[in-house]
């Protein structure tokens, strides 16, 4: 049994502790990824600004995969914190290889892409495969905070 | 025009896209090309092996001469071949694109007949991985491609002759030209996505559209005085230097193009150098290219976010920080191994940075916006860091090998640091909670640069602080009245200047230091030193020596205006990687530094 108000309230825990991980993981030096920052920098040029927007923006993303999670595990009958965490763990995959690294450019007015050439200028540079342009550890941190993210999620929806 | 296949390092021009740019020699022969971006390993590496490094060449196929030049503000080069039966213009470009389906990376080469029947030659002869790798050659729909495992490079050809010959593991054939004629080649690649084929429409249009784009974007430039043209030609090879997806700016496109023939001081150039970096914003917010700046600065805070309070003396031009040196199983330019890929210099302490850093945050705050909160914070952090660290040995500007040693340069460039970092807080856009401490190191920096890196014997700042060699003059000491440390009309700094004429100075040319470095050979002048010794002249009041000086060295560069790392002073041979963009910046400060003092 699963709760569509407790997918939404696990997607805002989870998305606060995810962010909270990335975050320190930025400050301790293992990570330049920030996401809320390349969220809010497609909607303006200022930075303080995008990543006061970048959160909301996060927060949303967070909650609506939080849904999605739900949908799965009501399509399934059941539902628990690891298959919440395995289910992260494959959206981290998606995330690192397809969403920030081949989509998030393409959508993005300020982002470069491997095909950006001379004829334009961005401001920012693209995550890469992996998002490995952003640090070596970048993939790890979001795949950890993905995990911890899913299993919170996983859990929650059974309150 | 070659010696043991090499062609002399001033007789290439670059052509590029912001993404990957080639070398392309007098007589027609591509023998540098890095794909799909300038860091990623050679398919014509002529360069540095010209048996077995590849090359893409188009040429007559009887004796000719040559000019060349940039079709007129633009990145598109034009070689005129001159023969007994005729004349034929080569044009080279790489396109950049259009919004319309086409070759991840292009490659056009269109080749008119200008007067008589000219027959000409090509020969297509890649070879992946810095030449270690033949490719497998194959045909797609007619279209000869080479493929490498992901790698693949298709060559287009039109009017260019049926006959292809498969020879020395490449491709040949041979057509004639006639007056009015064109021929066509398109090198189309694609690197882990399929290949796109272009029509000769659509890369005949892309050729038009790169021509207009480049005449549009030099028609922006600000800069109007003296040099005009070399000025110009500066700003257009820089822009090819930015790596636009990143925005970050490459210190040059090549690799071990030797400072010593024959010689070990090869380096490996495609990173991005943040020292470099205050030299680019100033010279980019100067010719008015204000998108290119802030690309530049904000690619510079978000690349430094991994390590900073610590700054790395490099960076990858994807903002990495991992390029472990290596040397490649090449015989290098002219016989100078070992060929490097890679550079270890990232692993030096060199203090000097953070004044860069701080320089470029200045003239970023100046000529362009406020600095954001967060990035001030950061840049707090590192001014602390400043303060720590500043009394350290350090590797020097010139990454010697043998040291460390207590750097006057590196000194002054902590005092640059901490002396913006307060001019930047004084106007809000760093937290001021550590004002106090920063006037005091800054104050501290300077006493000891004042009573330790002054020789009153010599009348000249020196080299490194008492204690540490026999005092000497060097070039990195003119940057003091650049970046504004002391009185740049005194007499300290007067006779700072002289002593660098007088113990460095060869002709027009200025050579980094005279002192042990930690590796053997000699090397050639620095040509950036000469550029900065115009803009120290200009600086100390002597505009007339500045422009003699600033004459002569616009008439030592190549052809079409591009210059190297170094020049041997008695042969006027250029040297080292090419073109260094450190150099043309330095030659565009120098010709605004002029402007600004006559």
């Amino acid at each position: 049994m699963t709760s569509l108000w407790s997918s939404v309230i696990g997607g805002f825990a989870g998305t606060l502790v995810m962010t909270t991980m990335t975050r320190s993981a930025s400050e301790i030096g293992l990570t330049r990824m920030d996401l809320p920052f390349l969220l809010g920098t497609a909607v303006t040029d200022n930075r303080r600004k995008a990543k006061a927007i970048g959160y909301c923006f996060h927060f949303a993303i967070g909650v609506a995969f939080a849904l999605a999670y739900w949908a799965v595990f009501e399509a399934i009958g059941w539902s628990t914190w690891w298959l919440g965490a395995c289910i992260g763990a494959l959206q981290a995959l998606f995330t690192g290889s397809v969403l920030v690294n081949v989509l998030l450019p393409i959508a993005h007015p300020r982002m470069g892409t491997p095909d950006t050439a001379a004829n334009d200028v961005t401001l920012l540079e693209p995550p890469g495969f992996l998002m490995l342009n952003y640090g070596r550890n970048a993939f790890l941190v979001t795949l950890l905070a993905h995990i911890v993210y899913g299993a919170i999620v996983g859990w929650t929806v059974r309150i | 025009m070659r010696t043991d296949g090499y062609a002399a390092i001033e007789d290439y021009a670059l052509i590029g896209d912001g993404r990957a740019a080639a070398l392309v020699a007098a007589d027609g022969a591509i023998d540098w090309l890095c794909l799909p971006n300038f860091d990623s390993p050679s398919v014509f590496g002529a360069l540095l092996d010209p048996k077995h490094g590849g090359a893409f060449i188009v040429q007559p196929s009887i004796p000719f001469e040559t000019s060349r030049r940039y079709l007129p503000d633009t990145n598109i080069l034009e070689t005129t071949f001159r023969t007994a039966s005729g004349i034929v213009r080569l044009v080279d470009a790489m396109t950049l694109p259009d919004g319309q389906l086409a070759p991840m990376r292009e490659l056009v080469r269109a080749v008119d007949g200008v007067s008589g029947l000219v027959p000409m030659r090509w020969r297509f002869a890649p070879r992946f991985e810095y030449g270690s790798r033949a490719p497998c050659f194959t045909t797609r729909a007619g279209v000869p491609v080479a493929i490498h495992r992901t790698e693949a490079i298709a060559l287009q050809r039109w009017d260019a002759g049926t006959e292809v010959v498969h020879r020395d593991e490449g491709l040949e054939g041979a057509f004639e030209i006639a007056e009015n004629g064109r021929a066509m080649f398109a090198l189309a690649t694609a690197y882990a996505e399929p290949l796109v084929l272009p029509s000769r429409a659509a890369a005949q249009d892309r050729l038009q559209r790169t021509a207009r784009f480049w005449t549009s974007w030099a028609a922006g430039l600000k800069y109007d005085g003296e040099w005009t043209d070399a000025v110009r030609r500066s700003a257009l090879v820089l822009k090819l230097l930015i790596f636009a997806p990143s925005g970050a700016a490459a210190a040059a496109p090549t690799t071990s193009l030797p400072e010593d023939l024959g010689g070990e001081r090869n380096w490996d150039y495609r990173f991005c150098w943040i020292r470099d970096s205050n030299f680019m914003i100033d010279a980019l917010i100067r010719l008015g290219c204000s998108d290119e700046a802030r690309s530049l600065f904000w690619w510079f805070m978000q690349a430094t976010a991994l390590t900073e309070p610590r700054l790395h003396v490099l960076y990858r031009l994807d903002g990495g920080v991992g390029f472990a040196e290596r040397t490649l199983q090449m015989p290098g330019y002219r016989g100078s191994r070992p060929v490097r890929v890679g550079n270890s210099a990232v692993a030096q302490t060199q203090l000097d940075i953070y004044g860069a850093l701080f320089e470029t945050a200045w003239l970023y705050s100046e000529g362009h916006h406020a600095l954001d909160i967060d990035t001030g914070i950061v840049l707090a952090r590192i001014a602390d860091h400043v303060c720590d660290i500043w009394r350290r040995p350090d590797s020097g500007i010139w990454e010697v090998r043998n040291g460390p040693f207590q750097f006057t340069h590196s000194k002054v460039m902590c005092w640059v640091a901490i002396d913006r970092a307060m001019r930047l807080a004084r106007r809000g856009e760093l937290p001021s909670h550590h004002l106090a401490r920063w006037q005091a190191e800054a104050a501290a920096i300077g006493a000891f640069v004042e009573e330790r890196c002054w020789s009153e014997s010599l009348g000249t700042y020196t080299r490194t602080a008492a204690g540490e060699e026999s005092p000497r003059a060097d070039a990195s000491l003119l940057m003091l009245p650049l970046v504004g440390y002391g009185d740049s009309r005194g007499a300290r700094i007067s006779g700072t200047i002289d002593a660098v004429i007088d113990t460095l100075k060869h002709g027009d040319f200025v050579y980094r230091y005279r002192a042990d470095d930690g590796l053997s050979g000699t090397e050639g002048s620095f040509l950036n030193c000469s550029f900065w010794l115009v803009s120290a002249l200009a600086r100390n009041g002597r505009v007339r020596q500045a422009r003699e000086l600033m004459n002569a060295l616009i008439g030592r560069a190549n052809e079409v205006g591009l210059y190297s790392e170094e020049i041997e002073p008695r042969t006027g041979a250029f040297l080292g990687n090419f073109p260094q963009a450190l150099v043309h910046l330095a030659l565009v400060n120098a010709a605004v530094a002029i402007r600004e003092s006559a």
